[in-house]
């Protein structure tokens, strides 16, 4: 796979450790233990330094540049203000994605007088203040001491760690070299607990410490007007990362590509439409990868010389699958391995779009991963959802509810007004819960409907309708935790009063719809309409 | 070469002054009537006359009133070199009175030589305090107490607060506590108790004036000659600086930066930026260079990513917009998507994605902070039916669609158009 930009964790961590092949770990995977002490700074570049000063630094910012495309001004300005040592604070802000941490971590090693030691401590991956304290006393502790360091109390409480960590920056930059400290994702804290106060000690650390050698630099996704309440005397400098624009993704994306030409022209295609819908390039990266390959298909030689009329034909024949990559969040491949699909979802926030993805994916092939009576079960959940409890009785009584349309009356407009409150409500609401006895009642109900008809075609044997109804009904607590484990269905908390819990259904009506059709089960006669 | 690193010097020179608090204010040295020569008579006075004393500092964050702590401290360490031991503390470090009596205890064991005890309790380590007030009453020593964030000592049961001033009311004590705070109400948050042993002096920190700035300007800037660079570098640098000075120009960057925020640590990161982006080629500090820190540091935050947005996001920030503007008490992301689809199947335009590729936009809204959840109820409801609100107002929504250069006619009329309505 050429993949021209690296995703975010592993420009991450090539960031830092590409220079030290040998470094045991990346800064990704600092977790709250102590971790061994890596070596930020690449050792044969300094010695490198220390010959020609002149032409040499030019060299080395143009290859900064080089490496950072789209980040000109931003990187001279990191140049500027990071560099001779006695420097106020710094706050990188913008967007995910904008290449801030990247950008960062590559000027440090390009400032020039080197500074002695670099901390990055990534707040993601360092989920307490402790984890946090731990990981920046040992990047900063003496290397000869680092295993009596490891025996060392770690400091829990802001007072001591402010006094730990001053006794480590005063060792450190007693010769007056610099030390810089960077605090990345800060934005994380601020959904931890007692976040203020972390969140204060740290933007306050300039004014605690009071070392002037001590350059303290923070990496936020959040705007600066996040923090301004908690800043101390003096409030960090901003830098701003905006968003990449069209033709610096291109850039972003054509280099080192194989075919360089082929791609272009592949890109003019598919590049604009899909940036209408997201400018961040991880996602545009993941989107345009299986498109790429879907382009170059028709043709046999990659080699090809490119003339008008194939690059028409070509145009074609991405046109309908542009159309479609353009309504999709990520692509699960027919027929695909499971660790591919891994790879395709990695990119985004798998976690909060599971519920969506796990949709739109399943919705095409449901038919192959669901047995029957999980599927009679996922729909007894989303009636039990949509319908309001009072109408079980009316809807489901023996004949199979089949007749209510007669309940309907003519309605005035009092009463239309009534119902277009209603119908906002149930916007705004979203599904209601349910207990488990209503759900196994309605599930009980259908199946029984269902079961005539399915007896009719596939058992005509009674015998086999009979014992085709326990069988279903046998491990139906088994495939409730399986529909709420693939968040189908979502447990909340128990009701205060009933003390059970109480499900809800996740699943929407096009969903569900599918899925009555691939049991022939007649669910818009249940469905309640206001 | 030779000027490129004649420049760096200067440079390095100008920024360790801007980075350095004590020569920032040590204008205020020379002057008198300020609050640093008010504050240096009463603790000097206490100093020599063996009395305890308190007094308050109070005004807003970056106005100096560390520095000045610092600076009279540092004074008073020269004046009477014997006489006087040092404690600090920090109200967000040590707001807990246990923590704070043993950093107490720590610094006292320090400042005297003594071994000090972790394991001592928190009794043990105010009965040790007070022993040693009185001991260095007798040795004619002041204990000088400088407690920072004063109002976070304000919490709580303000144990150490009475304590301290209570050991304070003794004939044999001799001590003075500074208290700073950023608060200006900081002294009414005392208890009853606290407040009548504390003595009500109070010296109160504001922004500076624009002369007083433009002074702080000149005084931070110039170059003098004993900072060890070439004689005629230093002329001309002064040269021109004193030009960029009567500039109106820089007098319009000064009156805008002050506009915003007058104190004086705004005034600094302004000059902090200005000198990091002097011009190494030249060696000299230009107008540009303060113009472009100037606007560096007026940037707006929201309409920056206002600005970074795609299409599709900013067709879901217009409809909810929209709906906002139709007095909809609240909405979600599923009323959104359905104005969405009104809006896409009454203008017909190409921009109609599926509600899984919506959502992932309206995610990335949340995430650049445009728009939020509307209330933290319903923590597991599923995020599409908790109720959202926008964070930007019509006129940078307004705003930012006219800047952008790639935004479809229709979403600039779906905004203007209710606007007018």
């Amino acid at each position: 796979m050429s993949q021209p930009v690296t995703p975010r964790r592993t420009t991450r961590s090539s960031a830092v450790s590409a220079p030290d092949p040998a470094s045991p770990t990346s800064p990704s995977k600092s977790r709250p233990k102590p971790t061994p002490r890596r070596q930020l700074i690449p050792t044969d570049v300094a010695k490198e330094e220390e010959e020609g000063e002149g032409e040499h630094e030019r060299s080395t910012i143009d290859a900064l540049l080089e490496a950072l495309p789209g980040r000109r001004a931003q990187a001279t300005d990191l140049l500027r203000l990071l560099a001779p040592a006695p420097a106020l604070p710094l706050l990188l802000h913008g967007g995910a994605a904008t290449g801030k941490t990247r950008a960062l971590l590559l000027a440090l090693r390009h400032i020039l007088p080197r500074p002695r030691r670099v901390a990055y401590a990534a707040l993601r991956s360092l989920p307490s203040p402790r984890a946090l304290f731990a990981s920046l006393l040992t990047q900063l502790s003496p290397p000869s001491s680092s295993s009596a360091s490891s025996r060392l109390r770690v400091p829990d409480k802001p007072s001591d760690f402010v006094a730990a960590l001053r006794d480590a920056l005063a060792g450190l930059s007693a010769q007056g070299e610099a030390v810089y400290l960077v605090f990345d994702n800060l934005e994380v804290v601020r959904s931890w607990d007692k976040s203020g106060q972390l969140l204060t000690l740290l933007l306050r650390l300039y004014d605690l410490l009071r070392l002037p050698q001590v350059v303290l630099v923070y990496v936020s996704s959040a705007t600066p007007d996040a923090y301004y309440s908690m800043t101390g005397s003096v409030e960090p400098s901003h830098i701003y990362f905006p968003d990449y624009t069209v033709d610096e993704v291109r850039d972003i994306l054509m280099r080192g590509h194989p075919n360089p030409k082929l791609y272009s022209s592949f890109l003019s295609v598919a590049l604009k439409p899909l940036f209408r819908v997201t400018r961040r390039v991880d996602e545009l990266v993941a989107a345009l990868e299986p498109l790429f390959r879907r382009y170059c298909e028709p043709l046999g030689d990659l080699k090809a010389v490119l003339d008008e009329s194939i690059r028409r034909r070509l145009f074609e024949h991405i046109q309908p699958h542009l159309a479609a990559a353009l309504n999709e969040t990520f692509s699960v491949p027919m027929r695909a391995s499971v660790d591919k699909c891994n790879d395709h979802s990695s990119g985004g926030k798998v976690i909060s779009k599971r519920q969506f993805g796990s949709r739109d994916s399943l919705s095409t092939e449901l038919e192959f991963h669901m047995s029957v009576s999980a599927k009679y079960l996922l729909l007894s959940a989303f009636l039990a959802s949509r319908n309001p409890a009072t109408l079980d009785a009316a809807l489901f009584d023996s004949t199979g509810g089949s007749d209510n349309h007669k309940r309907k009356r003519k309605s005035s407009q009092a009463s239309l007004n009534m119902k277009d409150t209603m119908l906002e409500e149930m916007l705004m609401k979203g599904p209601g819960t349910f207990p488990l006895e209503r759900l196994l009642a309605i599930f009980q109900c259908i199946t029984s409907v269902s079961e005539d008809a399915l007896g009719d075609v596939e058992c005509p044997d009674s015998m086999m309708t009979g014992s085709g109804m326990t069988g279903l009904m046998s491990d139906v607590l088994l495939q409730l935790s399986t529909l709420c484990n693939s968040n189908f269905l979502s447990k909340s908390r128990s009701c205060p009063l009933e003390g059970s819990a109480r499900y809800r259904s996740n699943i929407d009506e096009d969903l569900a719809l599918k899925v009555a059709r691939s049991v022939s089960f007649p669910l818009s006669k249940y469905i309640y309409r206001r | 070469m030779a000027a490129a690193s004649v420049a760096s010097q200067a440079q390095a020179v100008l920024r360790g002054r801007l980075c350095n608090p004590g020569f920032v204010h040590s204008a205020l040295r020379s002057s008198p009537d300020t609050n640093y020569s008010k504050l240096k008579y009463l603790v000097a006075s206490s100093v020599s006359e063996a009395c305890n004393n308190s007094v308050l500092l109070l005004g807003p964050r970056g106005c100096g009133k560390a520095a000045v702590v610092d600076m009279v401290l540092d004074d008073l360490k020269k004046e009477h070199p014997d006489a006087i031991s040092v404690i600090r503390l920090n109200g967000m470090l040590h707001s807990d009175d246990n923590c704070a009596m043993k950093e107490i205890a720590r610094q006292l064991c320090l400042e005297h030589q003594l071994s000090f005890s972790k394991m001592a309790s928190s009794d043990d380590n105010t009965e040790f305090m007070i022993d040693m007030l009185r001991e260095c009453g007798l040795a004619h020593k002041t204990i000088l107490f400088v407690l920072e964030e004063f109002d976070l000592f304000a919490q709580g049961k303000q144990r150490l607060l009475y304590s301290l001033l209570d050991a304070m009311q003794s004939l044999t004590s001799q001590a003075v506590v500074i208290g700073v705070s950023c608060r200006l109400d900081a002294d009414q948050l005392l208890e009853k108790r606290v407040r009548s042993r504390f003595s009500h002096r109070k010296l109160l920190f504001v922004p500076s004036p624009l002369d007083d700035i433009q002074r702080l300007v000149e005084h931070l800037l110039v170059l003098t000659k004993d900072s060890g660079l070439p004689a005629q570098y230093i002329t001309d640098y002064n040269s021109r600086l004193t030009n960029i000075f009567i500039d109106n120009k820089f007098k319009g960057c000064l009156n805008s930066l002050m506009d915003a925020d007058a104190t004086t640590s705004n005034i600094l990161r302004f000059l902090f930026r200005a000198v990091s982006y002097m011009n190494m080629e030249s060696g000299f500090l230009s107008m540009e260079c303060f113009q472009k820190a100037l606007s560096s540091m007026q940037r707006q935050p929201k309409t920056d990513s206002l600005q970074d947005l795609s299409i599709l996001e900013l067709y879901i920030l217009v409809c909810m917009h929209r709906l906002e503007d139709k007095e909809q008490s609240s909405y979600n992301f599923t009323s959104i998507m359905k104005e969405y689809r009104s809006i896409q199947d009454a203008y017909k335009t190409s921009d109609k994605y599926s509600s899984t590729v919506c959502f992932r936009a309206f995610e990335h809204l949340l995430d650049r902070e445009l728009i939020s959840f509307g209330d933290n109820r319903g923590r597991n409801q599923a995020l599409e039916y908790r109720s959202v609100k926008l964070l930007i107002s019509s006129r940078e929504l307004a705003q930012s669609l006219k800047l952008n250069t790639t935004c479809p006619a229709v979403l600039q009329k779906l905004l203007d158009r209710e606007r007018y309505m």
